[in-house]
């Protein structure tokens, strides 16, 4: 079985991470260089190859101009949304971009989740390489607040990157996760994570049940456009101010210029946080230089602004969560940005306890991410997160106001039963418009799909068509109707608002440059294998159960006869033909699971331990 | 089961419900459910477990705050349904819900036409005295639910008829309409409120 891997895509720095079996204890996993910070950087090369991490970060200074950073700003989002970014960040968009934005580098267009996926592919390398074995399976994280298009870009990447994506976890969850291994934490517990572009804080309560830990969200909120890119962007911007004032140099048309002052800057405001002054000497085209001392008090006060736009998203939380500020037991800290002083103490202040930073906050969310990856791979069912999703669920109705389905900081997996029906005579469809987010009129909230539910010609209202939307344990929404009249399910077509569709996906795979080097069957081979034992596994465990007894003999037949056919097909090479007993075996075993799904509901009431289903 | 959000829990069909025993019962099933569990199995049954637990998730979000709990009892027994809900002032408020969309309307126009800071707080207190008196009342309502709710439990214990039931039920969709009037004047109170404030 290969490896599976908690991962940490984020805006400035990657990491991936496992849980070393030895010590039971996650690791991150260090690169080439040394560190397990990996540049979430891409960069073509002029032999057209793609490279990522470090060496597109040394790249940025020499050819900006295909070189990306921050590409998790673009996630999931159309052109129109990404406006404000583009008068700050260097991105070239695609002027024809729809749905989904295209960035250049050189005279190359890709998407986000390609761009993002170069970059989940070079920390997966880097685990391969420690390993000296395949990594097919991770567990990625997400910023809590990310609506339904930014985690389905995430996961898209994540399979562009040739991996199967067994959960998105939020990231302040993960964070939680990582510090309860290291202390006998109970209670009620803050993350306050402020990374490098997205702002996220949740609050948590731990409980110590029989069966373990239980991690219960009970409310998140935060700032996906909220960083400390926000706060480098504010530094650059006075430099170039100051640089246009006294020396009269614009720095417009020097972007390599600016990158490499922006990189002068992100070093002073590093040192500020354990010196009280910085002091940068910046040498300029034309021989000028711009030397300027930055004081911590300065400093505070350029960033208070941006820092105090985190207490809205905590407050918010906090409110949600029925709780007060006293009633926090705990309050940990993650991301980058949580070294800056002011953060500590204005954190601090809110809370009146001074929050945990015993972990490295760069590598905390990684650790987390490795701890789930394990406790879903290993079968070893200690600890239960249960998250919630970040904004409401809504539909469009009558003029244009939207209906709440499913309210924000709902557990998930969670769901919402609609009734639709017509209202005219032979209508053939009935228009669906979804929507994320609190506002009361659709056009205020964020758009996720559109979809027609096709209905046979009747008078109107006659149609019955019940549409059952589900947000899964990703926070993804899945959507489905079923005929009442005919009984009959539809798979209905949802049409992403913002995102790729499963064709262009395929066709992405198939392009990708690095795919072709790749054997693809046999990579597909191993994978499905892969799948095979795991379902393998499961089937011979639910035989062994003893509430299996009371399924009759032609159907156990019918079962080992599945299985001895999947095994055969494991034998040889062709993988779709492992795919297709797979199915077959699932089909087979159908009623025994629902069987036992049963049982288990029945027990758990009676309060009776199953100890595993 | 899964459309019976009482028989999920193995709970009777009451309303009164003791919180610490519903999140056990919720936690104890979410073990069993959760799809971290099912990632390694087939196909059906990671959908199933996403199916259960959602639903899971649902009737604990329903049955754990004790106005929507009952709201879904009347929804499942066909007495309340959604959009059929009556939004008019209970005849006893009349006179009083008259008087506080009056001050909530002078402190509205005083604050889009920029009043002057006096009138302005003159206008905010008198709203907020009379928002003051709404929120007690809503308590009031909350306290009439909950003794209904008693009987409904003891009818239950009981197993009176049909009749019994119905009557108890339209007693509960009549307290909720009221409470969501209220409610809604209240919220609305708070809000300009909060705007007034802000401006």
């Amino acid at each position: 079985m290969s490896r599976t891997v908690g991962i940490d895509l984020g805006t400035t720095f990657s990491l991936i991470a496992w849980v070393n079996p030895e010590t039971g204890k996650p690791e991150v996993i260090p690169g080439p260089y040394g560190t397990a910070l990996c540049p979430s950087i891409v960069s073509l090369d002029e032999d057209g190859r793609i490279v990522a991490g470090e060496a597109a970060r040394r790249r940025l200074l020499t050819q900006p101009d295909r070189t990306i950073y921050s590409v998790k700003r673009l996630m999931g989002r159309g052109v129109e949304d990404v406006q404000d970014e583009l008068k700050i960040f260097p991105f070239r968009i695609d002027p024809e971009s729809r749905n989904v934005i295209r960035v250049r580098l050189g005279d190359r267009f890709f998407t986000p989740p390609e761009i993002s996926a170069y970059i989940l592919r070079e920390v997966k390398g880097w685990a391969e390489e420690f390993f000296r074995e395949p990594v097919t399976r991770a567990v990625i994280t997400v910023p809590a607040y990310f609506n339904d298009a930014q985690r389905q870009a995430t996961k898209d990447a994540g399979r562009l990157a040739g991996l199967e994506v067994l959960r998105l976890v939020n990231e302040p969850t993960a964070a939680a996760l990582a510090y309860g291994l290291d202390r006998e934490q109970r209670g009620r517990v803050a993350v306050y994570d402020f990374g490098g572009g997205t702002f996220d804080v949740s609050i948590l309560k731990l409980i110590a049940a029989g069966e373990g830990d239980i991690y219960q969200v009970l409310s998140t909120c935060g700032d996906t456009h909220l960083g400390g890119d926000d706060i480098d962007n504010r530094l650059l911007e006075i430099a170039r101010e100051e640089i246009r004032r006294d020396l009269g140099l614009d720095l417009e048309s020097y972007p390599e210029t600016v990158q490499d002052l922006r990189k002068a800057l992100i070093a002073a405001k590093h040192e500020l946080s354990h010196s009280l002054e910085s002091n940068v000497r910046f040498l300029l085209p034309e021989g000028m230089a711009y030397v300027r001392r930055f004081t911590r008090d300065e400093f505070d006060s350029l960033i208070s602004p941006i820092v105090e736009r985190t207490l809205g998203p905590v407050r918010q939380a906090l409110s949600d969560a029925k709780l007060k500020p006293a009633e926090i037991d705990e309050i940990v800290m993650v991301g980058g940005s949580t070294r800056i002083p002011l953060v500590r103490s204005r954190v601090e202040q809110v809370f009146g306890r001074p929050p945990h930073v015993e972990l490295d906050p760069d590598e905390v969310v990684a650790l987390g991410a490795a701890v789930q990856a394990a406790i879903l791979t290993t079968g070893v069912q200690d600890t239960l997160l249960l998250d919630v999703t970040p904004l409401s669920l809504g539909m469009e109705t009558m003029g244009g106001v939207v209906a709440k389905l499913i309210p924000r900081n709902s557990t998930i997996p969670a769901s919402a039963e609609e009734l639709f029906t017509t209202g005219v005579d032979n209508q053939t469809a009935i228009e669906l418009h979804i929507l994320q987010g609190e506002r009361e009129l659709a056009r205020d909230c964020r758009s996720l799909a559109r979809s027609r539910l096709p209905v046979q010609p009747a008078p109107a209202g006659l149609a019955r068509v019940e549409v059952r939307f589900t947000i899964d344990a990703n926070g993804i929404l899945q959507v489905r109707a079923r005929d009442l009249r005919t009984g009959q399910e539809q798979s209905i077509e949802v049409q992403p608002s913002y995102g790729l569709n499963d064709q262009e996906i395929e066709r992405m795979l198939i392009e990708s440059i690095d795919f072709a080097e790749q054997d693809f069957a046999e990579r597909q081979l191993i994978e499905a294998r892969n799948e095979a034992e795991s379902i393998l596994h499961a089937t011979e465990k639910s035989l062994s159960d003893e509430q299996s007894a009371e399924i009759d003999p032609a159907e156990r037949q019918r079962i080992e006869g599945a299985v001895a056919a999947l095994r055969e097909a494991m034998a040889g090479t062709d993988y779709k033909l492992v795919r297709t007993r797979i199915d077959e075996l699932n089909e087979a075993t159908t009623h025994l699971a629902e069987l036992l799904m049963n049982h288990a509901i029945a027990a758990a009431l009676e309060g009776k331990r199953v100890a595993e289903i | 089961m899964a459309d019976d959000y009482f028989a999920f829990f193995g709970l009777p069909e009451k309303l009164t419900i003791d919180a610490d025993d519903l999140e056990r019962r919720y936690l104890g099933l979410s073990w069993k459910l959760h799809p971290d569990n099912f990632v390694n199995a087939e196909e059906f049954e990671r959908n199933l477990s996403l199916e259960r637990s959602s639903q899971l998730n649902d009737a604990y979000r329903t049955l754990r705050d004790p106005v929507a709990r009952v709201e879904y009892l009347l929804a499942r027994k066909g007495v309340r349904k959604e959009g059929q809900t009556k939004q008019q002032a209970p005849p006893e408020l009349l006179e009083e819900v008259f008087e506080l969309n009056e001050s909530l309307e002078e402190l509205q126009m005083a604050r889009e036409s920029g009043g002057d800071g006096n009138e302005m707080k003159a206008l905010r207190d008198r709203l907020q005295a009379a928002g003051k008196s709404f929120e007690e009342k809503l308590a009031e309502v909350d306290e009439e639910l909950t003794a209904v709710c008693a009987e409904w439990d003891a009818a239950i214990d009981a197993n009176a008829d049909e009749a019994k039931r119905s009557t108890l039920m339209a007693r509960m969709n009549e307290i909720l309409n009221r409470r969501s009037y209220i409610r809604n004047l209240v919220s609305n109170v708070s809000r300009e409120l909060e705007e007034s404030a802000t401006a």
